[in-house]
This record gives structure tokens, sequence and C-alpha cells, in this order.
């Protein structure tokens, strides 16, 4: 075979596996990102920044219905409302107030409303010494009893605040105790968790060893 | 009549296409299309840097010229991208500021909104997911790590039996990813921020490796980011849109709090378990939590990195 055989075969099989390479890597999807799996927008009531409860004087800066604390619309002045007790010394709700849920303190034992609501004036609140606290002044009312929590949230480390961190450029919005905390039962209530993160391979959860623990 | 056909012409027929040449031809054009098709995958790369970004400059010698035309080239690419024209901003630290974050363990429920409030704010790829807190999930009586789990899900929490550590980036006062930085994309500020040029990273992760509070994210494919859920506020060293192949991580909400504003993660917590400002003031709120709390270590305190973020807590 003369040396320009040999040089032509070649090429041409050079040739082929050119053309070959090419029209594999044209067609070939695996040489392109794999698209991802769909992730779902994570809701929007998780980003929400709002106060889970609105006091009365939110309320009233708002300018909105106050039916609710126009206690003498129904009781009648001068005239505190007896409180009934069941045999377990558990106080009976009357059906007016039945979204009232009594879950203030461990054991029932602070069961008693004139512990915090002033049975002279309805309109207002009273701490144990008889001093009078207005709806609108609740951190001393609750700051009463808890005093460290008052301390706290005076000084700013307890509750939650929004705006600004520097007050020579804006104010901070302070919220008060209501504003998180239901005064019938101040426990935080449980919530729903915001969505896990979606790890890349596998669906979430997957790459834990202690999904077993709840 | 029969049809005559023309001489065979050797001359004509060698000249033009003979075999050999015939190969070559086909062998160049083989060779040509093959490297094409193995360019391929370049085509896809649309956010190619422009030449602009290319040859800027390093962000500490941009002049204030410099800068206005950086921020313009940034908001023509997001509104090009996006289409919405967004603020950008250059925010400087303040004088006399130094931030310090402060997390109450005894009041987090572990509902994690600060981490989609951060992804909210700060412009995060929604796919693939990046996200800069992590809320470990750890049993009671353990402070162990290795004991966390961030992927738990929960219709109700807290869980029985456990407590709940958000982790982000603790803005380290010796932080080792500014050490292994090869280009210096990344250093600290001096109000504490530990900060990336996102037109300067070269993507070769090394910070991620050094951190030891896995608080660095890379972007391995281009953002996504929907359209109406991008925060047009954006600063520089902030929130403004990452291109792929960069780091990113949690700068405190440098276009809020250098504006003096909380951050989002803060303003968004339902039980008011993270404290922030600026413990150069006596009268801020993490001066009092560090004078008057139960705060207890610094992360991981024995890696010598003596992070600006505290763990502290009530009872």
């Amino acid at each position: 075979m003369s040396k320009d055989t040999v040089t032509q075969y070649w090429l041409g099989a050079l040739t082929v596996v050119f053309l070959g390479l090419g029209g594999f890597f044209i067609v070939n999807s695996a040489a392109r990102p794999a698209a991802g799996k769909e992730i779902p927008l994570v809701d929007v009531k998780f980003l929400d920044r709002t106060a889970s409860r609105r006091t009365y004087a939110d309320l009233v800066k708002a300018n909105e219905d106050l039916s609710d604390y126009d206690c003498y619309g129904c009781h009648e002045k001068g005239k505190p409302p007896p409180i009934r007790y069941d045999a377990n010394q558990k106080i009976i709700v009357p059906k007016e107030h039945s979204d009232v849920v009594m879950g203030h303190g461990s054991h029932d034992r602070n069961n008693l409303c004139y512990n915090c609501h002033n049975e002279q004036n309805l309109l207002t609140l009273q701490v144990r010494d008889g001093r009078e606290v207005g709806f609108d002044n609740i951190p001393q009312l609750c700051g009463s009893c808890h005093g460290p929590n008052l301390r706290d949230w005076e000084a700013g480390a307890h509750g939650r605040t929004s705006g600004y961190w520097d007050r020579s450029l804006g104010t901070a919005d302070r919220l008060s105790c209501a504003n998180c905390h239901n005064p019938h039962a101040p426990r935080i209530p449980t919530r729903e968790s915001a969505p896990a993160p979606h790890s890349l391979h596998g669906p979430a959860g997957t790459s834990s060893p202690h999904e077993t623990t709840h | 009549m029969t049809p005559t056909l023309p001489p065979p012409d050797d001359k004509t027929s060698d000249t033009s296409m003979s075999r050999r040449n015939f190969l070559r031809g086909a062998a160049a054009f083989g060779g040509l299309t093959a490297l094409a098709a193995s360019l391929a995958p370049l085509r896809q790369l649309e956010d190619f840097s422009s030449s602009e970004q290319f040859l800027q400059k390093y962000y500490k010698e941009l002049t204030p010229d410099d800068m206005t035309k950086v921020i313009g080239r940034i908001e023509r690419e997001v509104q090009k991208e996006y289409g919405i024209r967004p603020h950008v901003r250059d925010l400087k630290p303040m004088d006399g500021v130094e931030f310090v974050y402060c997390l109450n363990l005894t009041r987090c429920i572990g509902c994690r909104k600060c981490v989609h409030a951060c992804v909210n704010e700060n412009n995060q790829s929604r796919n693939p997911e990046i996200q800069y807190i992590r809320v470990l999930k750890m049993p009671h009586g353990s402070m162990d790590v290795e004991k966390g789990d961030h992927t738990y899900e929960a219709k109700s929490v807290p869980e029985k039996g456990f407590f709940y550590m958000p982790v982000q980036c603790q803005q380290c006062q010796n932080p080792p990813c500014v050490k292994v930085c090869p280009v210096n994309a990344t250093w600290q500020e001096k109000d504490g921020i530990t900060v990336i040029d996102y037109d300067w990273c070269i993507g070769c992760r090394y910070c991620e490796a050094a951190c030891p509070y896995w608080a660095r994210r890379f972007n391995f494919t281009k953002p996504e980011i929907p359209k109406e859920r991008l925060n047009p506020n954006m600063a520089y060293l902030g929130n403004r849109p990452r291109k792929q192949g960069v780091m990113e991580k949690c700068h405190f909400c440098i276009q809020r709090t250098r504006a003096g504003k909380y951050p989002a993660c803060l303003e968004v917590c339902p039980v008011g378990a993270r404290k922030f400002g600026n413990i150069l003031d006596p009268e801020s709120e993490v001066s009092y939590i560090m004078r008057e709390k139960r705060v207890f270590i610094q992360l991981k305190e024995e890696m010598g990195t003596s992070p600006r973020f505290f763990y502290y807590f009530d009872k």
C-alpha cells in the first residue's frame, strides 16, 4: 500500500469520526444542564410581618369598631358582675363572653376576672394595689406581675420591634403585650412551620439521619 | 441515434474533485462542525459578562464617578432582565457603629419565617433554593449541632422536647472566609459586616469550605427570581441579583441596616426572638442584652472566629 493510500484511509476514518462526534454533540441532551425540579413559591402568609393580634390602642388608632369594649352597653354601672364557679373552683365563662379562653397561669389558679379587670369600672383595668390602668396602657398592668418582662420590654429586649434601629433616622414601632399574647391565654400558640429547604438531590428531609426523631 | 458521451477528461476531474481533495474537505468540514458543536453549551451563557463589567475595577478602587456608572449599569441590567427599575445604592458603613445580632433561644419556635423573609428581602434564587438561614432543631439538653436537623417539617411548632437554633453568617471578628479568598473579593467592613463583591468573585468556593458555620452559598446555576417577588431596594454589596458562579451570604441586610433599619429576619419574627443593633451604643437593645442577659458562647467559640452573632436565654 502506498503512503498516499494510507493517508487517504486515515483521513476518511477521521472524517467519519468527526462527523459522528459532531452529530452526537448536537443531539446529545446530556451535554445540556438538566432541568431542575419544580419548587413552589413560599406562601405569602409566611412573609407576613403584621402583629398576630390587635389591641385596644390599635383599634382606637385605626378608628375602628370599639363595641367589644362598650361594657356598659350590657352591664349595669356600679354593679360588679358576679363570677360563678363550678364544683372544681373552675370559672364558668358566661356565654356572652364565650370567646374568652381561661388559660392565664397554670393549674387554673388565676381564675378571678378582677385580678386584672376593674370591678368598679369595667372600662378600665386595675393592678392588685388598686391602681387603675387604661386599656391603652397594658404593659403597666402586665408588668405589675411580670416585672422582669416589663424591664426587658422597656429596654427593647423583649417583644417585637420594627422600623429603625437608628432612632436618629426614623422611629421604631414597638409592639405591646397584647399584640402577641392573648391576655386570657398568654402562651404563644403553636403554628405551622414554613417549608423546609428543598435539597438538590431527592425530596426534602431524606438527607437527614434524624428524621425518625418526631 | 446513440448518444455520444463526452470523452472522460482526466484533467478536469483530477483538479476539481479528486478523492483526496474530497476527503480533505470533508475532514476539515467535519472537524469544524465538531468544534462548533462542542462549543454549543456556551450559547446558554446568556448573561455573559458585559465588557463594562469585565473591565470594572476593584470595589475599593472605584471612584464615586466610577460607582455612579457601575450602579447605572446594574440598574440597566436588572431592568432588562426583570422589567423593574431598581433603586441600587452603595451604602457605606456608618461612623461609630458596629453591628451585633442577638438571638433569644428561649423564644425561638422554629417557624422558619425568618428564612423566607430573608429570601424575599435579599433576592435569593428560588430554584435551586438559596437560603442564608438554617434553623436547627435540637433535642432539649443538648447543644450539639451535630444533632441538629434543619430539614424538619412540622404542622405545629415548637415540637415537644426540642428547641430551635437559627444559624446564619456570624459576621466573625476574625473571619476565616476572608483569609482564604485568593482575590480579596470578600472582606470585613468597619461596621463588622463581611461583604462580597459579586463582580470580583471568581467562584472558587474556598470561602465556603473555610466557613465553620456553613453560612456561604454558591450559585451553581443562574439564580431564578420571579419578577413579582423581586425586591427593588438594592445595595451593591447587598441584595442586587447575583450571577451564576459567585458566592453569596447573609450581610445583615446591608440595604436596610446601613440606612438605619432593622434586618428583615428580625421584623418578621413572630415571637421577637431576634435583636439587632449597635454594640457601641450603650443604650441599644443589644448592649442591654449583653449586660443583663445570660448570653451563651459564640457558636463554635473554639474556632477562634469570634462571631458578632450571640445566642442568649431568658430564664
